[in-house]
């Protein structure tokens, strides 16, 4: 789970690879290291911490290939001994390594008993020693031979005394390769790239390149010719800049009502036909991780209300677990990159299993598109916060795209619902929209609740999962413990918690839940806890129940998780910063774990 | 040949158009599918000004989300923060890290092209501001001609003495702001003071500008703004047009755009993405609609401004109008134009032929007629049924 980049060309290559790198750093910043093929030698620099204190120590490194990496500590602790690249006992090879390697402890073993030395307590140092004593006239076919020797996932990039080449590979963790004129990249995401080039090669599993500054060769792990066409990128380095903000996840959470109108372009019209969802299915399964979880347990919601088929949601990493059921669900796979290890395996799986797959993602040609038998982009362009924000109301949105598909074909929505959940979606930029344009509301608001150590977030019906979402979002980038419930669940346990230092966030739209949420603001504020009541705009009564009120505009109660959402990201924000936390770069978390 | 810097002053929020400043800058304001600004910024790119210094502040993320750091515009954009919008001399000073030399400084809030740039710069190694001759010369600050050089600014408050009104754009040199910054510590914020105190020794030449300056003092003059952005129009057509949609003149139509069957439009007509119209509908020049719109079936629009995720309803006239971001009409709206007199503020301007000017978000049932001239303000209500004579407050509901 960490980032890797890899540069040969004409030009010198430090600042290059370090301008990429630095775009990796939402993947993990605990250490980072760069080697460098400069005439004569190898050259190694590494250090604790991010990206910024590598950068202050490394001085001049002449040369015009090399590789780098930042890391997200899975094997060994964030030490400098630990972080990447890593050489072979004679400082002729060079390896970054994202991924977890499964058998590498055998293979360290051996390789110690022969005389090498390791320098790190890491899974990846044993790939420089591997290589060291592979066979093989060249790199390339050194770096292949020891691909047939380990076990687990990797993205891998090598590099060679002397040689202005890289060859790398991958299995189960990303890798892209970029083209660019008369220089040539590898990266473990495109955004690293885009300031150089949006021309890039994706290498599926078990592929490898070997990258000169003029020249891209892909093949299998035997040697073998593969093609692979380039792909151009839509996306551009604005996106991947902040552009003003103090922080990325300020600018996408005000980017959400672009986003939504970018995914919803073109799609609400024209309804093309697709074999796809010819298809009846029995039931459908979500599964999906963290944020992208969350999202699926509000497209159950979504899902049954509008095609009737039944839903469950699953963590991704529980799928396998589960047992194999007669009936085959559809089986929607939500990751924001696509590249989600537990996700992926998990829709490996479910085609075990003999079930349709469908994806929801936001990444053009990530790993998940091509497990997938149907792909739904979300559009929301490259999210860099590690708090996902623009991405999951965009998920929202394709959740409802598909309940109005699968509606459609199952004939359970009528016409003029149809025509209704059609204005209702089309109403959400600007709905979105109003919510940002009282974000100097929240700010203040967000004043009275940073001295919490816990919070907590209350919902019914299709906003008991926004709840939890407002709970994780709180957790990561505020660093206070939010805990989400249905409503009706706090006299069942968790009103014991309660006191007035616990405050309380309570949804309380206009729908249907509205007088049971009543109750429950009145049970908590009898247990002193302060309120923060979210309800609909128009709304005069709720100011009589909380101390808090914060109004979001009424809307189809199908959508309300989106205006909702959008408030307790900025509460989230804003908590942060009032409470001095790193925004972009939480502790202990990364943006896309490509390890299980 | 020395790249200037430019500074677009963008930071206020445009008070006098309202409401269409609700809650964006009127920077930021679409005419043709483009915030003013954004003409601003091309103006400059396209005479190799690419670096560029925005001062924001009010509802500054609007900015930011539009412009990023200026990648999309061939700019490299930076943003300084004023965050009290004092006066247009105090912004200027919040730009004073960023500048060294020569530099321009332009007004981000009226519409300017390439050629009013190109006349700026064509003062050479001087300085000097665009000026231009105008008949209504009391809605804008004037010059005070010596021969060929500005003795004297009056701004807007003050009474006129010449027809030759100050667009707002100057080339100065960097010492212009240690005199701005000595008026700012007084207290004065104004940069025509500071111009006024420094014009002994500073020669500042008159710019007579050849090129297109608009300014939208007063929220009708949005539809003066909208048909001169119009008329550079060149027709791009997107999305899915219907059988028998009838098209003459310029027409730009954004991707994922459907034009149902029926629907004529006579350009110049700027349509953004996302849109679905019609079928049957007809628009008329010079008309403007932003993205996501929908206008259903037997709707006539003609000369207006519609901003994003606007919906309107069948069988509706909207004629000389304006209406701002996310108006909902359930059908039936009657918004026709002619001479009225419109209360701005508890001021009556009479203004030629206009219709209506409606805020953000206003929701209207069906069957509702607007007097011409007619303010309704934003997240007002307009209940079915309803004849609005008079100017509707933000936030109101109106039966």
């Amino acid at each position: 789970m960490c980032g890797i980049v890899g540069y040969t060309g004409n030009r010198e290559a430090q600042e290059i690879i370090l301008d990429c790198l630095k775009r990796l750093e939402y993947r993990g910043y605990d250490s980072a290291g760069l080697a460098m093929v400069s005439p004569g030698s190898l050259q190694l620099k590494k250090s604790m911490g991010e990206i910024a204190v590598l950068e202050s120590n490394l001085g001049h490194m002449p040369g015009t290939t090399g590789i780098a990496h930042t890391r997200w500590a899975t094997h060994g602790k964030p030490t400098t001994e630990n972080a990447h690249p890593f050489l072979d006992c004679k400082g002729e090879y060079a390896v970054v390594h994202n991924g977890i390697l499964t058998n590498y402890m055998g293979l360290k073993e051996e390789l110690v008993r022969k005389g090498h030395k390791f320098t790190s307590e890491t899974d990846s140092e044993v790939f420089a020693h591997l290589i060291e004593d592979a066979p093989g006239k060249d790199l390339k076919s050194k770096v292949l031979s020891v691909l047939k020797l380990v076990e687990g996932a990797y993205a891998i990039a090598v590099v060679e005394k002397g040689k202005n080449e890289i060859v790398a590979a991958r299995n189960e963790s990303p890798l892209v390769v970029g083209v660019g004129h008369d220089e040539n990249f590898v990266a473990s995401d495109v955004t690293a790239l885009l300031k150089y080039t949006n021309e890039v090669i994706y290498l599926m599993d078990k592929e490898a390149v070997r990258i000169t500054p003029d020249s891209i060769e892909t093949f299998d792990l035997e040697g073998s010719t593969v093609k692979r066409e380039s792909q151009r990128v839509s996306w551009n380095l604005e996106d991947a800049e902040r552009s003003g903000y103090p922080h990325f996840m300020l600018k996408e959470i005000f980017e959400q009502p672009r986003a939504i109108h970018e995914s919803l372009l073109g799609r609400l019209e024209s309804r093309e036909e697709d074999s796809f969802f010819k298809s009846k299915f029995p039931s459908i399964k979500i599964i999906g991780c963290g944020t992208s979880y969350n999202a699926g347990l509000v497209g159950k919601y979504i899902l049954e209300e509008l095609s009737r088929i039944p839903t469950t949601t699953q963590i991704s990493s529980e799928y396998r677990y589960s047992p194999v059921t007669e009936s085959k669900p559809l089986v929607v796979c939500i990751t924001q990159s696509g590249e989600t290890a537990d996700t992926l395996a998990a829709a490996k799986e479910a085609r075990r299993r003999g079930c349709k797959t469908l994806a929801i993602t936001n990444v053009l040609g990530s790993a998940i598109t091509r497990e997938a038998d149907h792909v739904i982009y979300t559009r929301a362009g490259p999210e860099i916060g590690v708090a996902a924000t623009k991405t999951f109301v965009t998920q929202l949105v394709a959740l409802y795209l598909l309940g109005l598909e699968l509606g459609t074909m199952s004939n359970t929505l009528s016409s003029e619902r149809r025509r209704e959940l059609i204005a209702g979606m089309r109403s959400l930029p600007r709905i979105v929209q109003s919510v940002l344009n009282e974000a100097s509301k929240i700010e203040s608001l967000a004043e009275n609740y940073k001295g919490a150590h816990s919070m907590f977030f209350i919902g019914r019906h299709i906003n008991y999962p926004t709840s939890l979402e407002g709970a994780l979002k709180t957790k990561e980038i505020s660093y206070i413990h939010g805990e989400g419930y249905p409503a009706g669940e706090l006299k069942h346990g968790p009103l014991a918690l309660l006191s007035k230092d616990t405050p309380v966030i309570a949804i309380c739209v206009r729908d249907h839940t509205y007088e049971k949420m009543l109750g429950n603001v009145r049970e908590v504020s009898a247990r002193d806890s302060p309120v923060l009541a979210i309800g609909s705009e128009g709304d005069q009564d709720l100011v009589k129940y909380a101390e808090e009120v914060f109004l979001v505009p009424r809307v189809d109660p199908l959508f309300s998780p989106i205006p909702i959402i959008v408030a307790l990201q900025l509460l989230a924000y804003y908590l942060a910063i009032k409470k001095g936390c790193p925004i972009d770069k939480p502790r202990n978390i990364a943006k896309t774990v490509t390890v299980e | 040949m020395i790249l200037l810097k430019a500074v677009i002053l963008a930071a206020g929020e445009g008070k006098r158009l309202r409401p269409f400043t609700y809650s964006e800058p009127k920077v930021m304001i679409p005419v043709a599918n483009r915030s003013i600004m954004d003409y601003v910024v091309r103006s400059l790119v396209s005479n190799q000004i690419t670096d560029i210094v925005m001062v924001v502040g009010y509802r500054k993320e609007r900015i930011m989300s539009y412009f990023g750091d200026g990648d999309d515009f061939g700019a490299k954009i930076t943003y300084v923060n004023q965050d009290k919008q004092l006066g247009n001399g105090h912004a200027l000073i919040q730009a004073r890290d960023h500048l060294d030399g020569d530099f321009l400084v332009l007004p981000g809030d009226s519409l300017m092209d390439a050629r009013s740039v190109a006349d700026l710069l064509s003062i050479g190694a001087g300085h000097g501001a665009l000026v231009i001759e105008s008949e209504m010369p009391a809605k804008y600050g004037v010059a005070v001609l010596d021969r060929n050089r500005i003795s004297g600014v009056v701004d807007k408050s003050g009474e006129g003495a010449s027809n030759v009104v100050l667009t707002g754009a100057y080339k100065l040199p960097a010492s212009f702001l240690g005199a701005l910054e000595r008026c700012v510590e007084g207290g004065d914020y104004n940069i025509t003071h500071a111009l006024n105190l420094s014009i002994s020794q500073m020669k500042l030449e008159p710019i007579f500008g050849q090129g297109l300056w608009i300014d939208a003092v007063y929220p009708w003059d949005l539809l003066e703004v909208n048909h001169a952005a119009l008329l550079n129009l060149t027709a791009q057509t997107a999305g899915k047009i219907e059988p028998d949609v009838l098209m003459h003149g310029e027409v730009s139509i954004g991707k994922g755009t459907t034009i149902r069957s029926g629907t004529t439009l006579y350009g110049p007509i700027s349509i953004g993405s996302g849109c679905d119209i019609g079928p049957n509908v007809s628009i008329f020049p010079s008309t403007s609609i932003g993205d996501n719109v929908t206008i259903d079936p037997f709707t006539v629009v003609r000369n207006s401004l519609l901003m994003s995720d606007c919906s309107i309803g069948s069988h509706s006239l909207l004629s000389q109008s304006v209406l701002g971001y996310g108006v909902k009409v359930r059908s039936h709206l009657m918004a026709s134009s002619a001479d009225a007199y419109v209360n701005l503020e508890e001021e009556f301007y009479k203004v030629p032929n206009i219709g209506t000017l409606v805020g953000e978000d206003c929701a209207m049932g069906s069957g509702i007629s607007i007097e011409p001239g007619t303010i309704v303000g934003p997240k007002s209500k307009i209940m079915s049924g309803s004849r609005v004579t008079r100017n509707v407050p933000t936030g109101a509901i109106h039966s």
